[in-house]
């Protein structure tokens, strides 16, 4: 289903990014609970995760804006907090919310964050990458820092990060606020990075965006990592749905169907979901149903979302019952034992 | 009615420590000048002495403004009256501003104006508010006035000439919200306009008619073009007429009118005047934190600049007419000398290091407001731009420091330079540059540990750096400047910088509480070094 996992080996390098453990407190708030990140060199690597999962706090950590209170962090092998101003000369960095200096035009902000990162030493190499950028993004940079909407506050960040070469970079939620149009036009800048040889990490809640960039993925929640691996890997521990025609079938011929949950009626079509890896095992008894309008459908980055952060839903759900019926939540806590 | 007391509580649920501060600030600074001021010129013989001094010399008048006759009360109303009316200005227009304006440029004015309170609603309750601020105001200056003078109808004329003169600011800061698009261009325009008034009314009192007793000044008609110069003309604790206050609420209700019609005919976070576009690309200056730095920061360091050149321009001014008029006054000459601890100079010395330490304060204020941008960078978000870069917390907070360093320079010889060139202009000897330059150079210790001690609280209680900071300054001129006319016991104003601050008279200048201080500062800046180093950047 993608290419750029089989085309990258898993063990090609040693980690650009590894934390171990990783702890972040904030008085009695745990923002980071023993984070486990690991990012090859040359990957695109997603880091998926709820509001308030920790993503923003893990960057900051790895940037060395804010230090650990435990576990280990290390960036190309060094301490982000001590090694920041060495490290800094490789990585471009972009934050989710851009603020700019309110006297300053967007031009004169993405020429600062150039020369700040020595990108700008090759003059001409940099005015061209840079004439280039601000075409494709449609970005007008004489306009002063708070005339700019969120988008364009993001595009002075996406260009100044793309301006200059960089061996990582971490980006943070960066195309929030961007059109559809300017979504594909990072995607093609992130893929142009990236055959460059340049490391990703990735922030998002864009599914497509992570479906269509990214080598592998991590999912945190609460402060934790809850799951990490390639699409394919992730895939595999979710259920494929199924659905075809009722026709004539009866119940008894649907219970000949080994290995299905969730088996429901809706519109005249059947559905129920299999465990990926036993998909295979399930087509020779619909073959033999003779089955009609069959679609077979993978998991999609949003079930594996739902998957992780589900009972969070529930959770939530039920705290709105408890407040309203404690009969209800009754109930439902019953539902969820089964 | 009940929106528009939601709106209300609002603000004052946003202001209310704010406004505690500028309100009970002034209603002290009215008590506690005019009980000094009884000390200081007890009997009425030395206030006649002085009006004559005055009214001979059109720059006290400039100042001040216009003297009506030796009575006590008269005299105190003379000597504070223009300032509390400026400090009243600046508190309404930064309300104006803080409420209209600025709403709209961070988008907050969107989501009230989305509600059924509408457009017009914010503007209707910040005017409203305004008005019932400067009652407060009034009343409070009428009672600290009634305090020290014991004359509550003339304190009362005072303190409804601030009211007036706060109100018809009020309808000059929301006037100037309708013209700028940002907060900080509103802020400035207004304050300029303040600014104006007390000049024009400056002008109108140094070019008045003295009358035949020389106590009494009647001023040419600049000082009507300025809310200030009407509320002078009350004559308070004398005439105690409050016929031209109405001046004050017709230019209110004439601002107040345009604004509406202004704001019904243009979209919300637009302006009058479109902001400007700026460069596509940066000049070779911005490449660094020292330059942003720079760039962020040099337009408040010339308007700091200019200020300490107008104290400067006044020293020089008037040292010589002092020496003249005072040189034959042996009271006066004791009271003159009595502005300083240790005069033993010339009383054109004395007056020069007089007028310099509000050159130090001036250069102190430009250093914490560095130190204040820097804090403002990380409450906003752009500091993180700048350090994901090669930069390191140690380098950014030393441009910072180097900037600082350059602005308390500049304010300095800017004083120096404007005090000493117009002494010679005036035909004082040229000897007047080295003093101006002395005087100026003796202040720069007390600025440094202004700039070095906020810097060490930016580093250990970043949240505290804009509060801490302008309390500092406002403590230490008070004790150090103020603390010796009021009487405050010794160890109260030793406290304050300023104190310590070298008086360069004569040949034998101690400049041991310069060097003290120029240890702490260097002592501070490295604690600073080491707990920025060592914090992690915040957020909002």
């Amino acid at each position: 289903m993608n290419s750029l996992i089989d085309a990258k080996p898993a063990h090609d390098a040693s980690a650009v990014i590894d934390t171990r453990g990783l702890e972040k407190r904030f008085g009695r708030v745990r923002a980071l609970d023993g984070l486990d990140l690991s990012v090859s060199a040359g990957e695109v690597h997603g880091f998926l995760g709820p509001n308030g999962a920790g993503k923003s706090t893990t960057i900051r950590v790895l940037l060395g804006l804010a230090r650990a209170s435990g576990g280990s962090a290390t960036v190309f092998g060094r301490n982000p907090w001590d090694d920041a101003v060495e490290l800094h000369k490789r990585i471009a960095y972009v934050p989710g919310d851009v603020n700019l200096w309110p006297n300053l035009s967007g031009g004169e902000a993405i020429d600062l964050i150039s020369r700040l990162r020595g990108g700008a030493d090759d003059k001409s190499a940099y005015a061209k990458r840079k004439a280039r950028l601000i075409e494709v993004f449609q970005f007008d940079p004489s306009k002063r820092g708070r005339a700019y909407s969120k988008g364009n506050r993001q595009k002075v960040a996406l260009i100044a990060a793309f301006a200059s070469p960089a061996e990582l970079f971490i980006l943070d939620e960066p195309t929030s606020g961007l059109d559809p149009l300017m979504e594909a036009v990072f995607n093609r800048e992130i893929r142009r990075a990236s055959a460059d040889g340049a490391t990703v990490l990735l922030s998002s809640h864009i599914l497509s965006e992570v479906e269509q960039l990214c080598d592998r993925v991590s999912i945190i929640r609460a402060g934790r990592t809850v799951d990490s691996g390639t699409l394919a890997e992730l895939r595999h521990l979710t259920r494929t749905e199924i659905s075809f025609a009722q026709d004539t079938l009866t119940d008894a011929d649907l219970a000949r169907i080994p290995g299905s949950h969730d088996l429901s009626l809706a519109g005249g079509r059947i559905r129920f979901t299999v465990d990926s890896h036993q998909v295979a095992a399930v087509l020779p008894a619909l073959a033999e149903l003779d089955v009609q309008g069959l679609t077979v459908a993978p998991p999609s980055l949003e079930d594996l979302f739902l998957r992780h952060y589900g009972d969070k839903l529930d959770d939530a759900v039920a705290g709105e019952a408890e407040a309203r019926t404690p009969r209800r939540r009754a109930a439902r806590a019953a539902a969820q034992q089964r | 009615m009940s929106r528009l007391g939601v709106l209300l509580r609002h603000r004052v649920r946003r202001d209310r420590l704010q406004l505690i501060i500028w309100i009970l600030g002034i209603g002290l600074l009215a008590l506690f000048s005019t009980s000094s001021i009884q000390d200081t010129f007890g009997d009425s013989a030395s206030r006649a002495t002085v009006l004559r001094l005055a009214v001979a010399n059109p720059s006290i008048l400039l100042l001040r403004g216009t003297p009506d006759g030796a009575g006590l009360n008269a005299f105190v109303f003379f000597e504070i009256f223009t300032f509390l009316a400026l400090l009243a200005g600046l508190m309404n227009t930064f309300l104006a501003v803080r409420h209209t304006r600025a709403e709209e440029e961070f988008g907050r004015a969107e989501l009230v104006g989305s509600t059924p309170a509408a457009r017009t609603s914010p503007t209707v309750a910040t005017v409203v508010y305004g008005v019932l601020v400067n009652l407060v105001l009034g009343l409070v200056v009428a009672l600290g006035f009634t305090v020290g003078t014991k004359d509550a109808a003339g304190s009362f004329v005072v303190g409804l000439a601030t009211a007036g003169a706060g109100i018809a600011f009020l309808g000059v800061g929301l006037l100037s919200a309708q013209f700028m698009r940002t907060s900080r261009g509103a802020n400035g325009l207004a304050a300029a306009v303040v600014t104006a008034a007390y000049v024009f009314r400056g002008i109108g009192d140094a070019l008045g008619t003295p009358w035949s007793d020389r106590l009494h000044v009647t001023p040419a008609w600049w000082s009507w073009l300025s809310p200030i110069g009407w509320g002078q003309r009350t004559q308070a604790y004398g005439a105690n007429t409050l016929l031209p206050l109405l001046l004050d609420g017709a230019l209110a209700a004439a601002s107040i009118a345009i604004v509406f019609v202004l704001q019904a005919h243009r979209d919300s976070g637009a302006s009058l005047l479109p902001g400007r576009a700026g460069r596509a690309t940066a000049r070779r200056t911005l490449s660094g934190s020292l330059g942003l730095a720079w760039r962020l920061q040099w337009p408040t360091i010339v308007g700091w600049c200019v200020g300490g050149a107008l104290f400067g321009l006044l020293a020089g001014v008037l040292s010589k007419a002092i020496s003249e008029a005072v040189g034959v006054d042996a009271a006066l000459q004791r009271t003159v000398a009595n502005l300083l601890p240790g005069g033993h100079g010339t009383l054109a010395q004395i007056f020069i290091s007089a007028i310099f330490v509000m050159v130090g304060v001036i250069a102190a204020a430009c250093a914490i407001q560095v130190v204040m941008r820097m804090r403002q960078e990380e409450v906003t978000g752009t500091a993180e731009l700048i350090l994901a870069t090669p930069v390191s917390r140690l380098r950014w907070l030393l441009d910072y420091f180097a900037v600082g360093v350059v602005a308390i320079v500049l304010v300095l010889a800017s004083g120096a330079v404007a005090s000493g060139f117009s002494s010679v202009a005036t035909g004082e000897s040229a000897a007047r540059i080295g003093d101006s330059f002395e005087a100026a150079a003796a202040q720069l210790p007390a600025a440094l540990v202004y700039l070095a001690v906020l810097a060490l609280v930016f580093g250990i209680l970043p949240a505290w750096t804009i509060g801490l900071g302008w309390a500092f300054l406002g403590i230490g001129t008070f004790f150090g400047v103020f603390g010796g006319l009021i009487g405050l016991p010794e160890w109260v104003r030793n406290i304050s910088p300023f104190t310590h601050s070298p008086v360069p008279i004569g040949t034998s200048t101690d400049w041991s509480g310069g060097v003290w201080m120029l240890g702490i500062a260097i002592v501070a800046g490295i604690l600073a070094s080491v707990a920025v180093r060592r914090r992690e950047l915040g957020t909002a």
